[in-house]
Protein backbone atom coordinates (compact mmCIF):
# COMPACT_ATOMS: atom_id res chain seq x y z
CA UNK A 1 0.00 0.00 0.00
CA UNK A 2 2.94 2.57 1.00
CA UNK A 3 4.91 1.39 -2.40
CA UNK A 4 1.31 2.48 -4.65
CA UNK A 5 0.66 5.49 -2.38
CA UNK A 6 4.51 6.83 -2.85
CA UNK A 7 4.05 5.91 -6.97
CA UNK A 8 1.05 8.12 -7.00
CA UNK A 9 2.53 10.80 -4.91
CA UNK A 10 5.71 10.59 -7.87
CA UNK A 11 3.10 10.41 -10.42
CA UNK A 12 1.23 13.28 -9.41
CA UNK A 13 4.46 15.44 -9.06
CA UNK A 14 5.85 14.29 -12.72
CA UNK A 15 2.38 15.63 -13.95
CA UNK A 16 2.53 18.70 -12.09
CA UNK A 17 6.52 19.55 -13.22
CA UNK A 18 5.06 18.57 -16.55
CA UNK A 19 2.38 20.51 -16.83
CA UNK A 20 4.87 23.78 -15.73
CA UNK A 21 7.21 22.70 -18.14
CA UNK A 22 4.35 22.65 -20.86
CA UNK A 23 3.50 26.16 -20.33
CA UNK A 24 7.67 27.06 -19.68
CA UNK A 25 8.09 26.24 -23.46
CA UNK A 26 4.79 26.91 -25.29
CA UNK A 27 4.85 23.12 -26.00
CA UNK A 28 1.44 23.30 -27.90
CA UNK A 29 2.16 26.15 -29.36
CA UNK A 30 5.67 25.23 -30.89
CA UNK A 31 4.00 21.43 -31.66
CA UNK A 32 1.71 22.67 -33.93
CA UNK A 33 3.13 25.58 -35.21
CA UNK A 34 3.58 23.87 -38.60
CA UNK A 35 0.11 23.69 -39.35
CA UNK A 36 -0.69 27.23 -39.20
CA UNK A 37 2.31 28.02 -41.11
CA UNK A 38 2.16 29.73 -44.19
CA UNK A 39 4.86 31.35 -46.56
CA UNK A 40 3.47 34.37 -46.21
CA UNK A 41 3.35 34.75 -42.67
CA UNK A 42 6.81 36.61 -41.71
CA UNK A 43 9.37 34.55 -39.55
CA UNK A 44 10.68 35.95 -36.42
CA UNK A 45 13.50 33.95 -34.99
CA UNK A 46 16.50 35.72 -34.60
CA UNK A 47 18.20 34.55 -37.44
CA UNK A 48 16.20 35.90 -39.76
CA UNK A 49 15.08 38.69 -38.31
CA UNK A 50 18.91 39.52 -38.95
CA UNK A 51 19.08 38.49 -42.45
CA UNK A 52 15.97 38.32 -44.08
CA UNK A 53 14.43 41.27 -42.12
CA UNK A 54 17.30 44.00 -43.05
CA UNK A 55 16.27 45.00 -46.75
CA UNK A 56 13.12 46.14 -44.85
CA UNK A 57 14.23 47.98 -42.15
CA UNK A 58 13.89 51.49 -41.84
CA UNK A 59 15.61 53.01 -38.94
CA UNK A 60 13.33 55.73 -36.37
CA UNK A 61 15.27 58.65 -37.17
CA UNK A 62 15.14 58.05 -41.48
CA UNK A 63 11.36 57.89 -40.70
CA UNK A 64 11.16 60.94 -39.61
CA UNK A 65 12.38 62.82 -42.42
CA UNK A 66 10.57 63.96 -45.55
CA UNK A 67 10.92 61.73 -47.94
CA UNK A 68 13.34 63.76 -50.42
CA UNK A 69 15.60 64.00 -47.78
CA UNK A 70 15.43 60.16 -47.33
CA UNK A 71 15.93 59.51 -50.87
CA UNK A 72 18.95 61.40 -50.53
CA UNK A 73 20.55 59.26 -47.61
CA UNK A 74 19.30 55.82 -49.09
CA UNK A 75 21.95 54.68 -51.75
CA UNK A 76 22.06 51.31 -52.64
CA UNK A 77 19.63 48.69 -52.32
CA UNK A 78 17.34 51.21 -50.48
CA UNK A 79 19.70 51.11 -47.22
CA UNK A 80 21.09 54.09 -45.56
CA UNK A 81 24.51 55.23 -46.61
CA UNK A 82 27.72 55.31 -44.70
CA UNK A 83 27.70 58.08 -42.65
CA UNK A 84 26.44 61.46 -41.45
CA UNK A 85 29.65 62.94 -42.07
CA UNK A 86 29.70 63.33 -45.77
CA UNK A 87 26.51 64.62 -46.21
CA UNK A 88 24.82 67.93 -46.79
CA UNK A 89 22.62 68.39 -44.32
CA UNK A 90 21.77 71.35 -41.90
CA UNK A 91 23.97 71.26 -38.81
CA UNK A 92 21.05 70.83 -36.48
CA UNK A 93 19.72 68.26 -37.60
CA UNK A 94 23.16 66.44 -37.77
CA UNK A 95 23.14 67.39 -34.12
CA UNK A 96 19.94 65.48 -33.43
CA UNK A 97 20.99 62.14 -35.06
CA UNK A 98 24.48 62.70 -32.80
CA UNK A 99 22.88 62.94 -29.92
CA UNK A 100 20.02 60.37 -30.74
CA UNK A 101 22.73 57.63 -31.76
CA UNK A 102 25.20 58.72 -29.02
CA UNK A 103 27.59 56.43 -29.52
CA UNK A 104 25.98 54.35 -32.49
CA UNK A 105 27.29 56.99 -34.88
CA UNK A 106 31.37 55.97 -34.36
CA UNK A 107 30.29 52.60 -34.31
CA UNK A 108 32.49 50.14 -36.39
CA UNK A 109 31.59 47.20 -38.32
CA UNK A 110 29.23 44.71 -36.86
CA UNK A 111 31.42 42.79 -34.57
CA UNK A 112 28.88 39.53 -34.04
CA UNK A 113 30.00 38.08 -37.37
CA UNK A 114 27.28 35.94 -39.61
CA UNK A 115 25.50 32.16 -39.42
CA UNK A 116 28.34 30.82 -41.51
CA UNK A 117 31.25 32.90 -40.97
CA UNK A 118 33.26 32.71 -37.90
CA UNK A 119 31.23 33.92 -35.27
CA UNK A 120 28.98 32.59 -32.51
CA UNK A 121 26.15 30.97 -34.20
CA UNK A 122 22.77 29.46 -32.72
CA UNK A 123 23.85 26.99 -30.12
CA UNK A 124 27.41 27.70 -29.47
CA UNK A 125 29.01 28.63 -26.82
CA UNK A 126 31.86 31.10 -25.90
CA UNK A 127 35.10 29.11 -25.68
CA UNK A 128 35.26 27.62 -22.08
CA UNK A 129 31.68 27.04 -21.19
CA UNK A 130 30.81 24.06 -22.62
CA UNK A 131 27.87 21.98 -21.50
CA UNK A 132 24.94 23.38 -20.56
CA UNK A 133 21.97 20.92 -20.04
CA UNK A 134 19.77 23.76 -18.44
CA UNK A 135 16.74 23.24 -20.98
CA UNK A 136 17.06 19.39 -20.61
CA UNK A 137 15.09 19.30 -17.61
CA UNK A 138 11.62 21.09 -19.16
CA UNK A 139 12.17 18.38 -21.95
CA UNK A 140 12.74 15.32 -19.81
CA UNK A 141 10.00 16.98 -17.74
CA UNK A 142 7.31 16.99 -20.68
CA UNK A 143 8.83 13.69 -21.34
CA UNK A 144 8.21 12.15 -17.76
CA UNK A 145 4.68 13.74 -18.09
CA UNK A 146 3.44 11.62 -21.49
CA UNK A 147 5.10 8.61 -20.05
CA UNK A 148 2.86 8.72 -16.62
CA UNK A 149 -0.02 9.86 -18.73
CA UNK A 150 0.64 6.67 -21.36
CA UNK A 151 0.95 4.08 -18.00
CA UNK A 152 -2.12 5.52 -16.03
CA UNK A 153 -4.27 4.98 -19.32
CA UNK A 154 -2.99 1.52 -20.12
CA UNK A 155 -3.91 0.41 -16.93
CA UNK A 156 -7.10 2.15 -16.76
CA UNK A 157 -7.97 0.14 -20.43
CA UNK A 158 -6.74 -3.32 -18.70
CA UNK A 159 -8.49 -2.71 -15.76
CA UNK A 160 -12.01 -1.73 -17.81
CA UNK A 161 -11.12 -5.13 -20.44
CA UNK A 162 -10.58 -6.90 -17.61
CA UNK A 163 -14.23 -6.25 -15.74
CA UNK A 164 -15.68 -6.65 -19.36
CA UNK A 165 -14.51 -9.99 -19.24
CA UNK A 166 -15.61 -10.78 -15.88
CA UNK A 167 -18.61 -9.92 -15.96
CA UNK A 168 -18.94 -11.93 -19.57
CA UNK B 1 19.07 -10.04 -27.10
CA UNK B 2 16.98 -7.96 -24.46
CA UNK B 3 19.59 -6.37 -22.56
CA UNK B 4 20.81 -4.64 -26.01
CA UNK B 5 17.42 -3.71 -26.94
CA UNK B 6 17.07 -2.09 -23.02
CA UNK B 7 20.24 0.00 -23.49
CA UNK B 8 19.61 0.68 -26.94
CA UNK B 9 16.50 2.27 -25.97
CA UNK B 10 17.82 3.94 -23.17
CA UNK B 11 20.69 5.75 -25.07
CA UNK B 12 17.77 6.80 -27.85
CA UNK B 13 16.13 8.49 -24.72
CA UNK B 14 18.86 10.08 -23.30
CA UNK B 15 20.28 11.28 -26.85
CA UNK B 16 16.78 12.41 -27.95
CA UNK B 17 16.41 14.72 -24.24
CA UNK B 18 19.91 16.06 -25.12
CA UNK B 19 18.88 16.67 -28.48
CA UNK B 20 16.15 19.06 -27.83
CA UNK B 21 17.70 21.80 -26.79
CA UNK B 22 20.53 22.80 -29.54
CA UNK B 23 22.15 25.02 -26.55
CA UNK B 24 22.60 22.29 -24.65
CA UNK B 25 25.55 19.69 -24.42
CA UNK B 26 28.34 20.61 -26.94
CA UNK B 27 26.79 22.97 -28.74
CA UNK B 28 25.15 23.13 -32.49
CA UNK B 29 28.09 20.96 -33.86
CA UNK B 30 27.35 18.13 -30.96
CA UNK B 31 23.30 18.47 -32.14
CA UNK B 32 23.71 18.43 -35.46
CA UNK B 33 26.29 15.33 -35.77
CA UNK B 34 24.13 13.67 -33.08
CA UNK B 35 20.91 14.17 -34.65
CA UNK B 36 21.99 12.05 -37.86
CA UNK B 37 23.47 9.91 -35.37
CA UNK B 38 20.30 8.52 -33.62
CA UNK B 39 18.53 8.44 -36.88
CA UNK B 40 20.67 4.87 -37.14
CA UNK B 41 20.37 4.02 -33.65
CA UNK B 42 16.42 4.34 -34.24
CA UNK B 43 16.93 1.97 -37.37
CA UNK B 44 18.66 -0.44 -35.18
CA UNK B 45 16.19 -0.25 -32.59
CA UNK B 46 13.58 -1.09 -35.54
CA UNK B 47 16.13 -4.05 -36.78
CA UNK B 48 16.00 -5.38 -33.38
CA UNK B 49 12.00 -5.78 -33.17
CA UNK B 50 11.87 -6.59 -37.23
CA UNK B 51 10.10 -9.73 -35.63
CA UNK B 52 7.21 -8.08 -34.09
CA UNK B 53 6.90 -5.38 -37.39
CA UNK B 54 6.73 -8.43 -39.76
CA UNK B 55 4.10 -9.93 -37.45
CA UNK B 56 1.87 -6.96 -36.73
CA UNK B 57 2.61 -6.17 -40.57
CA UNK B 58 0.65 -9.34 -42.18
CA UNK B 59 -1.58 -9.70 -39.83
CA UNK B 60 -2.62 -5.91 -39.04
CA UNK B 61 -6.39 -6.13 -40.53
CA UNK B 62 -6.60 -9.58 -39.44
CA UNK B 63 -5.91 -11.33 -36.20
CA UNK B 64 -4.18 -8.55 -34.59
CA UNK B 65 -4.36 -7.41 -30.85
CA UNK B 66 -6.00 -4.19 -30.35
CA UNK B 67 -2.90 -3.27 -28.19
CA UNK B 68 -0.43 -4.59 -31.32
CA UNK B 69 -2.10 -2.27 -33.51
CA UNK B 70 -2.25 0.81 -31.59
CA UNK B 71 1.73 0.03 -30.81
CA UNK B 72 1.64 -0.40 -34.96
CA UNK B 73 0.51 3.37 -35.59
CA UNK B 74 2.18 4.76 -32.38
CA UNK B 75 5.51 3.64 -34.14
CA UNK B 76 4.82 4.77 -37.79
CA UNK B 77 4.01 7.99 -36.66
CA UNK B 78 7.47 7.92 -34.70
CA UNK B 79 8.74 6.65 -37.80
CA UNK B 80 7.64 9.73 -39.85
CA UNK B 81 8.56 12.57 -36.89
CA UNK B 82 12.05 11.50 -36.69
CA UNK B 83 12.30 11.10 -40.71
CA UNK B 84 10.48 14.69 -40.92
CA UNK B 85 12.81 15.66 -37.54
CA UNK B 86 16.05 14.14 -39.86
CA UNK B 87 15.20 15.99 -43.23
CA UNK B 88 14.26 19.57 -41.86
CA UNK B 89 17.74 18.63 -39.70
CA UNK B 90 19.45 18.67 -42.43
CA UNK B 91 17.69 21.50 -44.38
CA UNK B 92 18.67 24.25 -41.85
CA UNK B 93 22.04 22.61 -40.71
CA UNK B 94 25.11 24.95 -40.18
CA UNK B 95 27.84 22.86 -38.93
CA UNK B 96 27.79 20.05 -41.47
CA UNK B 97 27.13 21.27 -45.56
CA UNK B 98 24.53 19.61 -46.83
CA UNK B 99 23.81 22.34 -49.79
CA UNK B 100 24.34 19.85 -52.28
CA UNK B 101 21.21 18.17 -51.61
CA UNK B 102 18.60 20.61 -52.80
CA UNK B 103 16.09 19.99 -50.24
CA UNK B 104 13.91 23.40 -51.22
CA UNK B 105 11.63 25.40 -49.33
CA UNK B 106 12.11 28.51 -47.43
CA UNK B 107 15.09 28.11 -44.38
CA UNK B 108 11.96 29.29 -42.18
CA UNK B 109 9.49 26.68 -43.23
CA UNK B 110 12.16 23.87 -42.65
CA UNK B 111 13.24 25.77 -39.04
CA UNK B 112 9.59 25.40 -38.20
CA UNK B 113 9.10 22.04 -39.03
CA UNK B 114 11.98 20.99 -37.08
CA UNK B 115 10.75 22.19 -33.89
CA UNK B 116 7.40 21.24 -34.54
CA UNK B 117 8.41 17.63 -35.54
CA UNK B 118 10.79 17.47 -32.77
CA UNK B 119 8.32 18.63 -30.34
CA UNK B 120 5.93 16.45 -31.33
CA UNK B 121 8.19 12.93 -31.18
CA UNK B 122 8.97 13.73 -28.49
CA UNK B 123 5.80 13.42 -26.75
CA UNK B 124 5.00 10.48 -28.95
CA UNK B 125 8.45 9.28 -27.45
CA UNK B 126 7.25 9.12 -24.05
CA UNK B 127 3.70 7.45 -24.93
CA UNK B 128 5.80 4.87 -26.42
CA UNK B 129 7.48 4.16 -23.04
CA UNK B 130 4.46 4.18 -21.10
CA UNK B 131 2.99 1.76 -23.47
CA UNK B 132 6.07 -0.13 -23.02
CA UNK B 133 6.29 0.25 -19.04
CA UNK B 134 5.95 -3.05 -18.07
CA UNK B 135 9.03 -4.18 -20.44
CA UNK B 136 10.83 -1.61 -19.03
CA UNK B 137 10.21 -3.36 -15.41
CA UNK B 138 11.28 -6.94 -16.43
CA UNK B 139 13.92 -5.55 -17.64
CA UNK B 140 15.03 -3.89 -14.35
CA UNK B 141 13.61 -7.18 -12.59
CA UNK B 142 11.10 -4.60 -11.05
CA UNK B 143 8.26 -6.97 -12.35
CA UNK B 144 8.14 -10.59 -12.98
CA UNK B 145 7.72 -12.28 -16.75
CA UNK B 146 4.38 -13.73 -16.29
CA UNK B 147 4.37 -17.30 -18.04
CA UNK B 148 7.19 -16.63 -19.96
CA UNK B 149 4.70 -13.50 -21.73
CA UNK B 150 6.91 -10.80 -22.18
CA UNK B 151 5.27 -7.30 -22.55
Amino acid sequence: MVKKISFLILSIAILVFGIIAFSKLSYWDRSVRIFKYSSNTPFESRMDRGLEGRESFVRPEMRELSDSMRAGFETREGRPGPGMRERNIPDSLRQQFRTRNGEQMGRGRFEGGIRNGEGRGRGEFPEGRKISIRNMKWFLAVFAFFTVIAIYIDKAICLIRKRYRTSD
Amino acid sequence: MNIIKFFLSLFITIAMLLLMDPRSFYGLAFHEWAGLIIGIFFILHKILNWKWIKKVTVGFFRNCPGRARFNYVLDVLLLAGITLMIISGIAIARTIDFSWLNLGGSRAFWRVMHTSSSFLTLALFGIHLGLHWNWVLQRLHIKKVKNGKEN
